[in-house]
């Protein structure tokens, strides 16, 4: 693993300078914290007067609740009190999750709990409020429900047919919303290409599957009318226009508090009815209420996402030039869209992006997104992004294998040069500063493909099926307002920081971006003391509270080093600029004559600086003794956001190497190899750490992971028992390298890395087996690749 | 009202906890007491109790008593306590010298964690029909000892198991350990599974024990787990490979008439039945080495 990046950025400064953080693998402090169990979590936390909660959840994936007794059940021990749909919207509006500048979406009003009917299996009904939540959970066996079962609508292939139960009588059908996108002529080119492939590909549902479950403490203030929410979510300042808005409440009155958070992968930037309820119970009741959800209710109730089925067509001429591309794909996002995201963009993601690292001049995609009785489905890590890329790569494999070319060497002629930018995707989506090039180049030499090959012929010779898969990739990082705000959604694409030098030269950091496990905090104190010029041991960091911090979005779709931290740089800068005004008018010298470092001010010639404790007591202490007139701002406070384009896109380049065993149908990765092209690293290991955790999450929903539901809609296994999460034993090394491309939008020049490991590892997992599979003529089309399904696919049960 | 500390912890229903000093005392509770249940490591039974899949009136912890936690051998058994920790018979001196297969065994059950709290006798009374231990004791003709009001008796480990999760223990009975007799030199027990993660419950797993005269097998008890309900002999199977040796077509159709295989959420009934027979294979290829 590299210390320092290798092309740094000329814009940040030299590497060798004195407190040169930006670029180095240091260790993060937060890591220690937690290995010690320090960390503070929201079920640790206890507030006086506090009650917990747990839910009654519907049984069934759709009933309807002829009656709900609950008389018997608030006798209980320790029962304070059972609230209904009816008294939740006492205090709670209800919501709709749709947005208005991607075509009509089409989804109902829907309220913390269900009235009248049940629509998913794990949809809360009731809330019960005890002095602990064993006794509310003794309440609710004891609360009777009079369900009348009705015919769930569970497959998302038949949703749309005429004889298919409703979901929602008031929509007619079952269709939440659908799109299509249409770049040139697509019959004329497929007329034109001298070869076609096809495929069709089955994505399972799956989950996030948190170390942490969801969790909300909240504290309704009577006094104050002020609400305060502990939460271990991503974007506070999200969560607090939300609840202002549907509590009633004013804005500045609602307290988001989101510290230590254990994982989230999208999973907690999405409003859930159950944690809405614990808000309402807190402002009925008046006293702090507790709602932290166990393994089955996040099995059942966290998102889902995935689930797609998508069909697709590329046509190449003679050369394997691509001429046309077409998808079609079809998900399936359970009884509701998510708010306030919606449940459309994962869909609207593989629209946008399958084919992007090449040049297709004719491109067509449709989107039909249905409505089925199964947990709610929304944007998890990668959102989009495995699907567009299995399609687009084992398409691409398609083609090259039937015009007898080398895989890579396919991808070559058809990729957007890297000097070619900016561009398009085939979608016509705006590209700028990748290297599919370099990238690919640098990924076939450290795989080294040559000896590769000779070994998979020698195993073949002993009957072991081993294949090799590439692909390419872009990531979407970084989006800027067009992605939601344009839509109407009040989710900030624009981040602060705030940056001050205190009295005893320490120096203090708050940001919007939160940290959920992944280093924020380190790559964020990196930055500050790299460009204000003090060691990192001078920083204290805020994050995750709106009384806090400066406002902004938050941690999601891989924006935190992009956005957040360029505010910080700009914050730190700015802050920079004031100290050296203040003391230059001390020192008596040429603002360009002195320069930080090492937490002083320093004579660039030499001679004595002063140090920023001395200068900071000076200001804070001693303001008679500096010249009069001086500004003595020792704050700072900037925002980002990005201009001008709907995202920053990165780009890699993976490959992995494969065994299939025959008998057993196991398939075991025996190494997977990442190039990364993600701008400035401010911190090359907490980079290769997302890297390779992201590369985990997709092996597991390339081979492992599944909601899997029988046909009345129950989910079969929901334990972590029986829902199989990749395990440090069977994952691979995995190499990380990288070509850097800093981002021209900003002075950093950071784009994200979280998300493109889960977005290319199923399909170069994908493209792996099947070339494994390749010597018997056979291949896999579903995911997660089981031992099953490899087996059936080569005949042997 | 808000005392937090550990009223905050709990999400089980209510139970009361008897820390048992002796067999006797542990015998005596449970059978005033019908409602109440033995805890040994609580590796099961915990997990349940937060489920909500079941609620006892009272927890009997028989973890502390002394004479379930020993490993002893005489001139033709060892005797496992049914307290006894799996990581503990795992570095047990008797077993290392007389019984390695075990250590191998339990390499598969789980990880250390669970292992560390994990009973011998607690996984054998369990008999989850996909756990690794109650398959051994049947294919080591391991007997089960129990204690009750009317004093000890002893069962073939392979008349203990009635079906899913169903055993012979009687309401009064507690199981105190398990006899395994010492293997004959010419005598092996064999064991393999196939597992999709490292730790997990198999997909289908067996054990053979196999004793060997003149280079050919003489004896073979094939049992098979993780395919039905409970530990399955596949006593016509392994009869018919001592006559005519491995046929992988002939075996398959055997085991298939032999057993039942029941579908899981990991491999369905034909799939169990093509990796019984692919273990059953890699097993006789091992004893040929
Ligand atoms: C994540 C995980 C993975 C696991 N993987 C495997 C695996 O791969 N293979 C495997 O075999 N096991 C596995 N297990 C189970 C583990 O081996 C347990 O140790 C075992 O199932 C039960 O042992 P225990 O001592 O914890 O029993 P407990 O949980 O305390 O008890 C289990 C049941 O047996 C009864 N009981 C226990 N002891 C006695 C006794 N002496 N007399 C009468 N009744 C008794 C109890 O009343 C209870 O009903 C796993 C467990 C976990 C949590």
């Amino acid at each position: 693993m590299v210390d320092i990046t290798l092309n740094q950025n000329s814009k940040l400064g030299s590497i060798d300078r004195p407190n040169s953080y930006i670029g180095r693998s240091l260790t993060r402090d937060g890591a220690i914290r937690h290995l010690e169990g320090g960390g503070k979590f929201v079920d640790d936390l206890i507030l006086p007067r506090m009650v917990n909660s747990a839910f009654l959840r519907s049984p069934y994936a759709h009933a309807e609740i002829k009656s709900i007794n609950i008389s018997d059940a608030q006798k209980y021990p320790g029962v304070i009190d059972i609230f209904l749909s009816e008294h939740i919207d006492t205090v709670c509006k209800p919501w709709i999750g749709v947005l208005s500048h991607l075509g009509e979406m089409r989804s109902p009003e829907q309220s913390p709990l269900a009235k009248k009917i049940a629509r998913w299996q794990g949809e809360a009904i009731a809330i019960v409020i005890a002095n602990t939540r064993a006794q509310a959970e003794d309440a609710i066996e004891a609360i009777e429900v009079d369900w009348v079962e009705k015919e769930p609508q569970i497959n998302m292939e038949t949703a749309l047919d005429k004889d298919t139960v409703v979901i929602h009588k008031e929509l007619g059908n079952n269709l939440f919303w659908t799109r299509t996108v249409e770049q040139g002529d697509v019959k004329k080119a497929f007329k034109e290409s001298s070869t076609i492939v096809e495929a069709t590909l089955d994505f399972a549902r799956h989950t996030g599957v948190t170390l942490e479950t969801r969790g909300i403490v909240a504290d309704w203030d009577k006094s104050e009318k002020k609400m305060s929410i502990y939460h271990n979510g991503q974007a506070p300042h999200m969560m607090q226009h939300i609840i202002a808005k549907h509590f009633d409440i004013s804005e500045g009155l609602v307290r988001v508090i989101s510290k230590d958070v254990g994982g989230s992968f999208g999973i907690k930037v999405h409003v859930y009815g159950d944690e809405m309820a614990a808000i309402a119970a807190s402002k009925i009741l008046g006293r702090p209420v507790k709602f932290v959800a166990d393994r089955l209710e996040s099995f059942t109730t966290d998102i889902h996402a995935r689930c797609h089925k998508i069909s697709g067509k590329l046509g190449v001429d003679k050369n394997g030039k691509f001429l046309s591309m077409e998808i079609n794909d079809l998900s399936g996002i359970g009884p509701y869209s998510m708010y306030p995201r919606t449940s459309a963009i994962e869909t609207n993601q593989v629209l946008n992006l399958s084919g992007s690292p090449y040049i297709i001049p004719n491109y067509k995609a449709v989107g039909t997104v249905v409505f089925q009785n199964k947990t709610p489905m929304c944007q998890y890590r990668a959102v989009g992004h495995p699907i567009a890329v299995a399609i687009t790569e084992v398409l691409v494999d398609k083609a090259a294998k039937k015009i007898g070319m080398k895989v890579e060497d396919i991808r070559k002629i058809n990729f957007i040069p890297d000097d070619q930018y900016p561009n398009k995707t085939p979608s016509g989506v705006p590209l700028e500063d990748l290297s599919h090039q370099a990238t690919m180049n640098k990924l076939l030499k450290i795989m080294n493909v040559p000896d590769l090959e000779k070994q998979k012929k020698l195993d073949l010779e002993k009957g072991i099926l081993t294949g090799i898969g590439i692909i390419s990739m872009c990531e979407v990082t970084n989006p800027s307002p067009l992605f939601y705000g344009v839509g109407g959604a009040h989710i900030s694409s624009q981040d602060g920081a705030s940056i001050r030098l205190e009295g005893s030269g320490a120096v203090h950091v708050s940001s919007s971006i939160t940290e959920q496990g992944q280093g924020t905090e380190a790559i964020m104190k990196q930055i500050a003391a790299d460009q204000l010029g003090v060691s990192m041991d001078t920083i204290r960091l805020t994050l995750g509270d709106t009384d806090a911090t400066p406002y902004g979005g938050g941690t999601w779709a891989s924006r935190g080093a992009g956005i957040g931290g360029e505010a910080v740089l700009k914050a730190a800068r700015t802050l920079k600029n004031n100290i050296l005004k203040i003391a230059s008018a001390i020192m008596q010298t040429d603002i360009d004559t002195i320069d930080i470092a090492n937490n002083s001010v320093i004579r660039k010639n030499g001679g004595e600086g002063i140090s920023l404790k001395k200068l900071a007591e000076t200001v804070y202490y001693r303001g008679h003794e500096i010249p009069q007139g001086t500004n003595p701002e020792l704050i700072a406070t900037s925002s980002f956001y990005i201009e001008g384009i709907p995202f920053v896109f990165t780009n890699s380049a993976m490959g992995c190497q494969v065994t299939v065993d025959q008998d057993t149908g196991l398939i075991k990765i025996n190494k997977f190899w990442v190039i990364e092209d993600c701008g400035t690293q401010i911190n090359p290991k907490l980079v290769e750490e997302q890297i390779r955790g992201g590369v985990i999450q997709g092996i597991g929903g390339a081979l492992y992971e599944e909601c899997v539901y029988d046909d009345q809609g129950n989910m079969q296994n929901a334990t972590m028992a029986d829902y199989l999460v990749p395990m440090a034993c069977e994952m691979p090394d995995i190499i990380v390298d990288h070509v850097i491309t800093n981002s021209g939008r900003s002075i950093l020049g950071a784009k994200g890395a979280g998300e493109a490991g889960t977005g290319g590892a199923p399909a170069v997992i994908m493209n792996a087996i099947n070339d494994a599979l390749s010597s018997m003529n056979k291949e896999v089309t579903s995911q997660p690749i089981t031992p099953e399904k490899i087996l059936k696919a080569i005949g042997k049960i | 009202m808000g005392k937090g500390g550990e009223e905050f912890i709990m999400k089980s229903p209510d139970f009361c906890y008897y820390e048992a000093l002796s067999i006797e005392d542990a015998i005596k509770f449970k059978s005033n007491d019908l409602e109440s249940v033995i805890l040994a490591g609580g590796q099961s039974l915990v997990p349940a109790l937060n489920m909500r899949l079941s609620s006892p009136s009272c927890l009997i912890d028989i973890s502390k008593i002394k004479e379930l936690k020993n490993i002893t051998k005489d001139n033709d058994f060892i005797y496992i306590g049914s307290a006894v920790t799996h990581s503990e018979v795992m570095q047990n001196k008797i077993i290392i010298d007389h019984l390695p297969v075990l250590i191998d065994v339990l390499d598969m059950v789980a990880h250390p964690a669970i292992r560390n709290k994990g009973t011998h006798g607690g996984s054998i009374a369990y008999g989850d029909p996909a756990a690794e231990l109650p398959a051994f004791a049947v294919a080591a003709n391991a007997e089960i000892i129990l204690m009750g009001l009317n004093g000890i008796r002893t069962i073939q480990a392979s008349d203990f198991y009635h079906g899913l999760f169903e055993t012979d223990i009687q309401n009064d009975e507690i199981l105190t350990s398990i006899k395994y007799p010492i293997l004959k030199d010419n005598q092996k027990i064999l064991f393999d599974e196939i597992y999709r993660r490292h730790g997990d419950y198999a997909m289908a797993g067996v054990v053979a024990n196999i004793e060997i005269l003149n280079n050919e097998i003489n004896n073979l008890k094939l049992v098979f787990f993780a395919t039905g309900t409970k530990p399955e002999v596949a006593l016509k199977t392994s009869e018919l490979i001592i006559k005519d040796g491995y046929d992988y077509s002939n075996v398959k159709n055997m085991i298939k008439t032999e057993l039942d295989f029941e579908s899981d959420l990991n491999s369905n009934a034909e799939m169990k039945l093509h990796l019984a027979t692919i273990l059953t294979n890699k097993i006789l290829k091992l004893m040929e080495t």
